[in-house]
């Protein structure tokens, strides 16, 4: 899209924005455009230039510019062919549909009502269907309710979690501070005090949510759940995958993949271990599709484990065979 | 220079809206400043492609004659009705969720479009404001280089062309739906190569994606038809019927599946036997990843498959044998 077709995109906007607040102050009008206060006033400028042909000053859109200059609002008027925005294009409504869409996921309650609700006129108004199907991972809906109940109350909870890493159910007491979406899995972060520490637990993990009659307690900030969140942890581990195995680097945060120059060849994944528990149950799931690269005892964990449950499981049926 | 070029098209748009008149070519030229001083073929050109940057942002261009009898009398005009975003209100609880919509999408193009979206409801007086929903961050991702393709094409409904899994061969696809689903990008679509319905992971597109041909170029199946395709398409069956041990709260993923069952041998201390149902595909790694947490009790067949899983585990992590190293 060209410079002017941008700034053109934006001033239809603007106009009809401009003429329902009254004196709107050119900062406001920054955040909501996401623009420089500078780019406001340039804007103004150009619009002050604009209006019906004939070229009289009757015909030209109107700004109080001692107004911008002095006290930094903004008075337009005499543009009342343009009080309205433009329709939606396609690309718009169906990109806020969609956004609308993940808020439902996540949300429970009266927010999930009022998400799809709100996309439900949107889509009533540009007649654009949602082309995208979310199949994400937030647990059950009463789970987050509770959750975010709890968060907006303040209250301590008791969680009932079936771990992934260690694969058992743990009763960890958490003060909640938010859900968060990432890669279609639901988090919940929470302080843990048995940890002390911040912690990270999937929703759709929990079983049970306890509320607790204590009020959570200031644990200072919250670290940013960032998009690679594992890249706190100190373990990293490389991996020599084979054909069967490489699906994992499209479906875990990885620090490097080297892929295969020619087919048949292995791909080399280096990824971050917050667990070593998480790495063992990884390598008994890919079998023998995988070799470790580094560090060299990365996999006994796992190879005992294995040897653990050949033996385990033949004692047990040897009656049944 | 651009500040004179928005001006042009501004100016343009305003004269085209407020006409209820197609107004000839001519008459543009005249009263549209920008125009003036041009000769024929240099307005002709300018017009022509100001006309394809306003289509291109939504504005309705039409033409038209006014009188029925002199089609030469060839004009332009916007129609209001057409241009104008139509009337929509939203409740306080819906304002807010918009404004929680806005922080959406990381993927970057998406995203420009959401801004651009909430900036034309805030032009029709709407505020969202998401500073009271605090708990929640939605977040929706993105990182295949076909999806802003993809994208587009879905929602334009053109067909497109790519190659897949590193094979030379290029499939022609009609692109019905993008699902996402286990951190990864799906294209639903009428592959009209293999003239069938088929599911392509964005993520394993190994051309850039061409767009083929024009806009609304096919039709989708209705919803209800696609969601079939893709159950079927996606979903394994759950056709195994097995009795496992599970050691205590170990492996919850399976055991909130299962159902208590009585186990045909003696099971070792702080194990229960559980029937659980599940689809062969993926069966034998999901039962080896939680390692002597859970026996296969039945059936036989699935339990030497784990075992021999489990020695595959064993022979791919044996210490190489070279000299001692450990």
């Amino acid at each position: 899209m060209s410079t002017s077709q941008e700034q053109m995109r934006r001033l239809l906007a603007m106009v009809p924005f401009l003429q329902s607040r009254p004196g709107v102050a050119v900062s406001e009008v920054a955040t909501a455009f996401d623009i420089t206060e500078k780019q406001v006033v340039a804007d103004i400028n150009l619009l002050f230039l604009c209006g019906l042909p004939g070229g009289m000053p009757d015909d030209l859109i109107e700004v109080d510019m001692d107004a911008v200059e002095g006290e930094g609002v903004i008075h337009l008027s005499n543009a009342d062919y343009l009080t309205r925005p433009l329709r939606f294009t396609r690309d718009e409504a169906v990109s806020l549909v969609v956004a609308l869409s993940t808020v439902s996921e996540l949300a429970a309650g009266q927010v999930q009502a009022a998400a799809l609700s709100a996309a439900q006129k949107l889509s009533a108004v540009t007649g654009h269907e949602d082309p995208v199907w979310l199949a994400m991972r937030t647990g059950d809906d009463r789970i987050r309710e509770d959750l975010v109940a709890a968060i907006e109350q303040g209250r301590r909870v008791q969680l009932t979690y079936d771990g992934a890493s260690r694969g058992e159910t743990t009763r960890p007491l958490v003060d909640p501070v938010g859900i968060q979406l990432r890669d279609s899995v639901a988090y919940l972060q929470a302080w843990s005090l048995d940890r002390a520490a911040w912690r990270t637990y999937r929703v759709d993990r929990i079983a049970e949510v306890a509320v607790t009659d204590a009020a959570i307690e200031d644990h200072g900030a919250v670290p940013e759940l960032a998009e690679g969140w594992f890249d706190s942890s100190d373990g990293e581990v490389t991996l020599e995958l084979d054909a069967t195995a490489a699906w994992i680097t499209e479906y875990y945060p990885m620090r490097r993949v080297q892929r295969p120059a020619t087919p048949g060849e292995s791909t080399v994944a280096t990824l971050a271990v917050a667990d070593p528990l998480w790495l063992q149950s990884l390598l008994l799931r890919l079998g023998a599709g995988v070799r470790v690269r580094e560090p060299e005892d990365a996999a006994d964990a796992a190879a005992r484990a294995a040897r653990e449950a050949l033996a385990l499981t033949e004692q047990v049926c040897r009656s049944l065979d | 220079m651009a500040p004179r070029k928005t001006e042009r098209l501004l100016n343009l748009t305003i004269m085209l809206l407020s006409s209820r008149r197609y107004v000839p070519r001519e008459r543009i030229r005249e009263v549209v400043e920008g125009y003036h001083g041009l000769s024929e073929e240099a307005f002709l050109r300018m017009f022509e492609r100001d006309k394809d940057e306003l289509r291109e942002l939504g504005i309705p261009i039409d033409t038209g004659s006014n009188d029925a009898f002199f089609d030469d009398e060839i004009g332009y005009r916007i129609s209001r009705r057409d241009y104008e975003l139509p009337a929509v209100e939203f409740t306080p609880e819906e304002a807010t969720v918009l404004g929680l919509a806005a922080t959406v999408w990381q993927q970057a193009s998406a995203a420009e479009e959401t801004t651009h979206a909430l900036a034309k409801l805030r032009a029709a007086g709407i505020e969202p404001d998401a500073s009271r929903l605090t708990a929640l961050a939605p977040r929706l991702t993105a990182r295949e280089e076909s999806f802003a393709p993809l994208w587009q094409a879905v929602i334009a409904r053109q067909v497109v062309e790519f190659s897949y899994r590193d094979s030379a061969e290029s499939r022609t696809i009609e692109p019905w739906r993008l699902a996402f689903r286990s951190n990864s990008w799906y294209l639903l679509g009428h592959d009209r190569t293999r003239q069938a319905p088929r599911l392509f992971k964005l993520a394993r597109i190994s051309s850039p994606v061409k767009l083929l041909g024009k806009p609304d170029a096919f039709t989708a199946p209705t919803d209800a038809a696609i969601g079939d395709h893709f159950e079927r398409l996606t979903t394994p069956e759950n056709d195994l019927d097995t009795v496992l041990a599970i050691r205590g709260d170990r492996a919850p993923t399976l055991r909130r599946r299962g159902t208590p069952c009585d186990s045909p041998v003696a099971l070792p201390p702080g194990f229960a036997a559980y029937r659980v149902p599940l689809a062969s595909q993926g069966a034998v790694a999901e039962i080896a990843s939680h390692g002597p947490d859970v026996i296969v009790v039945a059936p036989p067949a699935l339990r030497a498959e784990v075992l021999a899983h489990l020695r595959g585990v064993l022979a791919a992590h044996e210490p190489q044998p070279k000299g001692g190293v450990r």
